[in-house]
């Protein structure tokens, strides 16, 4: 009955996982990373690098650990494949949940990873006017630079907002089940940083 | 390891130490044996662990405890489905739900009772008008899945008791 | 019905242990018997006065009932602590499976124990024959299925076994090597039912099930798929006679197609799972000085439980095989036929017997019950239909379904062949031919589930018939009234219903309700942006399987009170508060102790039983029963469709005999009736009233007084009955005070006064003929919906603005309780239709990855909570039985919402769910 003696003389062949295990193997994997502010020193035209900077930065504002909590309604979405959130919630007077049903009744003060489930002393929703969720790069770069639609706020606050605010960090740090957002929170600092230097141009296009 | 103490239907569990992966619903099941709180998804998906939360200040709130840990408990005062009942006599929402026939293989009761019960507390805290009444039973039980009854007869019976005592419950229709 | 299950076993010794279900030590604080008996003595009873549930009072408190409540503490006698066991699935039935990576278990997350292929080989476990097929897969071998077992770890505290199944939860813990695709196995079953009615509706039929039996093709091809064509050489003579009938049915269906109006179409729906909300789970201790084995489970199927539990280690080497296993069954956490002859009861017997002295607890958390739950089969259904457009009457009917029934037989032959008896629902057809097969596949284990392949197919008709009617221009209830089977009329199996058939009152009621009525000017007042569509459904469905069995026991205590024994289960269906309602019936009190899901607490009958009920011949049962133990089968599993017919028939059998012998006689006494008195024989006028029995012109008396009366006179004070139902009940006779009693039983015992329970030989029976084996069903009930539905444009999102359903049932045990089937029905139905779904392989519930969240069932804002109206018609007559109801309740809103989106968007979506972002799509 001992476990050590059972597998005595089995070879263990490791194989290659099926697209399937993959996908839930990869919310524990290191995800892929960003390219730093410097990589894009080669694009002379200062607009056009610091809409490429924007563009880099995209793929952590257009990643589902954003987008879920900026939905365009008042639903969160959630998970990798960015379901509506169930139990079905709504963001309330505050973006923290209505009376019955607050975000901080199962999203804690930190994650519990048992249970998967995300957590931080302020978890709640992106304001309505901040939705990103179905939205192009270049359309949130459009909102985000725009003090009309961003709630006021100037571009160096996103600085912050993305570099350093700890709820945003979690979304480098999700916990079993979810794909980190790519790179570190650091990078991306440094990307929007970057980015705010070099004129906060956007990207053309939709 | 972290410290857990914990008051839980009025009586108070001394700190004790506990993992901090330790669940809190399997800390009521597995290390005090209370399984009136259920276990049924372990995703906060159908809240048949749900109990309540009393606070400081005398409001209360429902919580999981399938997916939050133990130690995040710590210092709290909480009311499961083994504490509505007083002395032997049942509050007015389990007596509702018996009444009702509210539910059928039962697994899913606690968690609707403890909801119903904070909804009620909330009532006569900020009492509503009759016409709001419906949506507040509507978006309090929302979140909790029951697979027999189809839920009508949950919302009748947290309706018939706050209409029972809507003096309680509802603001006056003259107010309201 | 046909059936490969069976396992022939004496009833008390099974393998050469001693099987039992006795009452814990008394002494010890609350015994696992006391539990489970609701409200239990002096306590308050919801059931009097039909203010609620037997076991409402212990629900609403969080009192330990489920299996999954119960650890070693809470089990009198047994060891204090609990020892933890985790069920090691493979994720993946497309590769070699090569061992498991047990390193990772280290330290404070390592195993105790670990159980796996070879040890079960070692010890000489038995596989029974209903859940054939390796119960762990063994390294080397592709697994038959995602989700099959691979090993059992144990862990002696559950702290290790906690970190452990964190550990294991990325499913790279099973480890795999070489891919071979999926592993090739035969079909569980495949039938062909084909009826070819006489010229006129009196006629008797040219030919059917009835009068051919139920045919299998015989001939597969190398994907497992039958070969039916009756062109085929080499085929049983048998099968080819249907195989000519019914090819030619589908010809003259093809070939009519110019001057008939004809439908050929698909309809898939998908797997689902019961998504009972008490995750399976159990605790087992045995004990090597003693070799007894306890256990407390929580099933559908406690007979069949034991019985299997008895099959796996009948021949065990010491020390493996238990001299004595003492089964707990529990009250269920919601069952919906996936707790009914569920493999999980084997492993959570293995977790107890490897880890022998110590109580081990084996539960599945979500994500486990939804890798290794029993599902509901997906069928891909072809359906054939030629209508006389002159008449409007369906000439002929033709359909193919394959069934995917997962890794495990199970139930698969059983859900195929209702999927096909049920493919004409409500309707007369003359000329059908439907065939009907079961595959093995990969997926996860498909088994029983409400609505049980009926579910399925009527869903496909109904739709199919909306669609008819709808090109034929005829009003779609209109067109269900021209087709519809007479109450006399024959089913596709060639026999008539037994029970009422209220199909023209169901349609009236549809027609009539204002949600029909308003269909036109709903649509035409629709806001802008919404899509506004109704429709309609009715339905039948069969209860019981065609090998019922019901035992009761029912005890009176000298001061009136009334203690009911039953072996059917609780899985919140109320068949507690059935039972003592039924028994009041006949005792005119509410019993204060009602104990359900027993198997031990019937011995005094003294049963035996040998072959198999559902394939045995006439003669062989007519030698059978001259033994006056022998019945055709013992017991059998619950479901909620079959408790208030068959759950509680013995039960208040055995009431009424009580009264005959117990509280007549006791009241003749009191009365001063003389057994000479013409009155004497009057038993069949007195009445319960308000728990005195009351007679015209004598003075009413307590039940208390008439129970004291019967101890001191020493008449009967309690009965144990057994029935047994095979479309019909079994009768007997049975020698009682001097006379012949007849009742629909086939085995009693008696009490009297405070003595022992004493079987009575009957001294003739009449079972049900062998042949009802060939009939479909012959018990059914009706339920028809209608419902309106509003759909976003822009978004597909679709709400159920009004919603009606029509039901019967005979006589109604307990009216709150068939009303709550009904709204739980139409939710169940309502997230059938729309929102679950699994895919059925990779991806799908075997990869271990599946929780709710991602799996959706119908919430409270899925639903017209406050604009839906339920009805339950009134008995066919003032006498008229219980019938089963339950499944058929979630059925007609399936196609009903179905025909109300065609009806709204002008599309008819051929497979189920039916989302919000299929709607979107088809709208855009």
């Amino acid at each position: 009955m001992k476990p050590a003696t059972r597998l005595k003389g089995l070879v263990i062949v490791a194989t290659l996982a099926t697209s399937m295990i993959a996908a839930y193997a990869a919310g524990q994997a290191p995800s892929k990373g960003l390219a730093s502010p410097e990589s894009f020193n080669g694009i002379a035209d200062t607009n056009a690098r610091s809409a490429a900077i924007f563009t880099e930065l995209g793929k952590v504002l257009t990643n589902p650990r954003c987008t879920n909590c900026h939905p365009a309604g008042d639903r969160p979405r959630q998970g990798d494949a960015m379901r509506l959130h169930e139990p079905p919630v709504t963001r309330g007077a505050d973006g923290h949940g209505v009376a019955a049903m607050r975000c901080d009744s199962c999203h804690k003060a930190a994650k519990f990873d048992p249970g998967r489930m995300p957590g931080h002393p302020e978890w709640h929703l992106a304001p309505l006017e901040m939705a990103w969720e179905g939205k192009t790069v270049a359309e949130i770069c459009a909102q985000i630079s725009d003090p009309a639609r961003n709630g006021g706020r100037k571009v160096e606050d996103l600085i912050d907002h993305i570099g350093k605010d700890t709820l945003v960090g979690w979304a480098w740090h999700p916990g079993f089940g979810r794909t980190p957002a790519p790179g570190t929170q650091d990078q991306a600092g440094a990307l929007v940083a970057a980015w705010v230097k070099s004129g906060a141009a956007c990207p053309a296009g939709r | 390891m972290t410290t857990l103490g914990i008051t839980i239907n009025g009586q108070v569990h001394a700190p004790t130490e506990v993992r901090d992966d330790l669940s809190m619903n399997d800390y009521l099941r597995e290390y005090l044996g209370m399984t009136g709180t259920k276990f049924g998804c372990g995703a906060a998906q159908c809240l048949s662990c749900a109990v309540i939360v009393d606070e400081p200040d005398g409001s209360c709130h429902t919580s999981p405890t399938c997916v939050v840990s133990a130690a995040s408990f710590h210092g709290k005062t909480i009311r499961t489905v083994e504490g509505h009942a007083r002395n032997g006599e049942l509050s007015p929402l389990q007596k509702a739900f018996i009444t009702h026939f509210s539910f059928q293989c039962g697994y899913c009761t606690a968690g609707f009772l403890n909801e119903g019960q904070v909804l009620l507390e909330r009532l006569e805290k900020t009492p509503v008008p009759r016409a709001g009444l419906e949506e507040l039973i509507a978006e309090a039980l929302d979140g909790h899945l029951c697979r027999c009854t189809g839920y009508i007869k949950y919302h009748e019976a947290v309706r018939d008791v706050v209409l029972g005592d809507a003096k309680r419950y509802l603001l006056a229709e003259a107010r309201g | 019905m046909q059936s490969s299950r069976r396992e022939f076993m004496k009833w008390m010794s099974a393998g050469g242990i001693a099987l039992s279900m006795s009452r814990l030590a008394m002494a010890e604080p609350v015994a696992f018997a006391d539990r489970e008996t609701l409200p239990g003595r002096g306590k308050y009873n919801p059931a009097v006065g039909a203010a609620g549930r037997v076991d409402g009072v212990a629900k609403v408190t969080g009192s330990k009932l489920y299996a999954s409540d119960f650890r070693a503490a809470d089990l009198p006698g047994w060891p204090g602590k609990t020892s933890h066991a985790l069920l090691v699935r493979a994720p993946d039935a497309t590769r070699v499976y090569l061992g498991m990576d047990l390193a990772r278990l280290g330290g404070p997350a390592k195993p105790t124990v670990v159980v796996t292929s070879t040890d079960l080989a070692k010890i000489n476990a038995r596989v029974p024959a209903f859940y054939a097929g390796d119960l762990f897969c063994p390294v080397g071998k592709t697994p038959i299925y995602m989700g099959q077992p691979v090993a059992l770890l144990i862990f002696d505290q559950f702290d290790a076994y906690d970190r452990a199944r964190l550990l294991l939860r990325d499913n790279t813990f099973v480890q795999y090597g070489e891919e071979t695709g999926p592993v090739d196995l035969p079909n569980y079953a495949a039938y062909r039912f084909t009826r070819v009615a006489g010229a006129t509706t009196d006629a008797p039929d040219l030919y059917s099930p009835l009068l051919a039996g139920w045919l299998s093709p015989g001939r597969v091809q190398p994907s497992s798929l039958p070969v039916w064509s009756s062109l085929t050489e080499r085929t049983d003579p048998v099968y080819a006679k249907a195989a000519v009938y019914g090819d030619k049915i589908r010809s003259e269906i093809t070939a009519g197609a110019d001057t008939d109006f004809v439908l050929d179409r698909t309809f898939d729906t998908q797997s689902v799972d019961p998504m009972f909300l008490e995750p399976e789970s159990g605790i087992g201790w045995y004990e090597a000085k003693t070799k007894a084995l306890e256990l407390v489970l929580g099933v559908q199927s406690p007979y069949e439980a034991s019985e299997a539990i008895a099959f796996l280690l009948g021949e065990a080497k010491a020390p493996f095989k238990p001299a004595a296993i003492n089964t707990g069954f529990a009250y269920v956490g919601g069952g919906f036929g996936g707790r009914d002859h569920t493999p999980f009861i084997l492993y959570a017997t293995l977790a107890a017997m490897f880890y022998p002295d110590h109580p081990v607890r084996l539960a599945h958390d979500r994500y486990q019950q939804f890798q290794g739950g029993i599902k509901r089969h997906a069928v891909k259904m072809r359906s054939l239909m030629s209508v006389d457009r002159a008449t409007g009457k369906i000439k002929a009917f033709a359909a193919d379904h394959v069934l995917d029934g997962g890794g495990l037989c199970n139930f698969s032959p059983n859900v195929a062949t209702c999927c096909a008896t049920a493919a004409i629902g409500i309707y007369d057809v003359p000329k059908v031919d439907v065939t009907t097969v079961a595959q093995h596949t990969r997926g996860v284990t498909a088994g029983s589930m409400r609505g049980y392949g009926s579910l399925q197919s009527m869903t496909a008709l109904e739709v199919l018939i909306d669609e008819a009617a709808t090109e034929l221009k005829i009003d779609p209830i209109d067109f269900r009234r021209r087709n519809a089977l007479r109450p006399d009329g024959r089913t596709m199996t060639g026999n008539p219903y037994i029970v009422s058939v209220r199909t023209p009152e169901m349609l009236d009621k549809l027609e009539k309700h204002a949600i029909w009525q308003q269909r036109a000017a709903e649509k035409a007042r629709a806001a802008s942006g919404v899509l506004v569509g109704t429709g309609v459904a009715c339905v039948t469905k069969d209860y019981g399987t065609g090998g019922d069995c019901s035992n009761g026991r029912v005890e009176l205590s000298p001061d009136g009170r009334i203690a009911i024994y039953c072996d059917h289960v609780e899985m919140g269906n109320g068949i507690g508060t059935a039972l003592a309602n039924r028994v009041a019936q006949h005792l005119g009190g509410i019993a204060d102790e009602v104990a359900v899901s027993q198997v031990g607490v019937f011995d005094a009958l003294e049963l035996v039983t040998s072959g198999d009920s559902y394939t045995m011949d006439q003669k062989t049962q007519d030698k059978a029963q001259r033994d006056p133990r022998w019945v055709p089968a013992i017991s059998s599993a619950t479901s909620a469709s079959i408790g208030a017919h068959v759950g509680t028939h013995a039960a208040a059998e055995a009431a009424r005999a009580i009264f005959r012998f117990g509280l007549w006689p006791a009241a003749l006494s009191l009365w001063g009736i003389t057994r000479r008195d013409p009155r004497a024989k009057d038993w069949d006028k007195a009445q319960w009233t308000d728990g005195q029995l009351t007679m015209a012109g004598l003075p009413p008396l307590r039940l208390a007084k008439l129970a004291a009366t019967a101890h001191a006179r020493n008449l009967v004070t309690g009965a144990v009955a057994h029935g047994f139902s095979r479309w019909s009940w079994s009768r007997a006779r049975f020698p009682v005070d001097g006379e012949q009693y007849r009742a629909e039983i086939d085995g009693l015992a008696l009490r009297r006064g405070a003595g022992a329970f004493a079987r009575i030989n009957r001294s003739s029976v009449v079972f049900p003929p062998t042949d009802n084996n060939r009939m479909g069903t012959a018990y059914t009930s009706m339920c028809g919906t209608v419902v309106r539905v509003e759909i976003d444009k822009a978004t597909g999102a679709l709400r159920i603005a009004k919603a009606y359903t029509v039901s019967e049932c005979g006589q109604a045990l307990v009216p709150e309780v068939v009303l709550g089937q009904i709204h739980g029905g139409f939710a169940m139905g309502v997230g059938y239709a729309l929102l679950e779904t699994l895919p059925p392989f990779e991806g799908g519930p075997g990869n271990g990855q599946w929780n709710l969240g991602q799996y959706l069932v119908a919430r409270g804002s899925d639903l017209p909570l406050r604009d839906a109206e339920f009805e339950i018609l009134p008995p066919a007559t003032p006498d008229e039985a219980p019938k089963g109801m339950a499944e058929v309740v979630m059925i007609p809103i399936v196609p009903a919402l179905l025909n109300a989106i065609n009806d709204a968007i002008g599309h008819r979506f051929p497979a189920l769910p039916v989302t919000q972002a299929m709607l979107k799509g088809a709208l855009a």
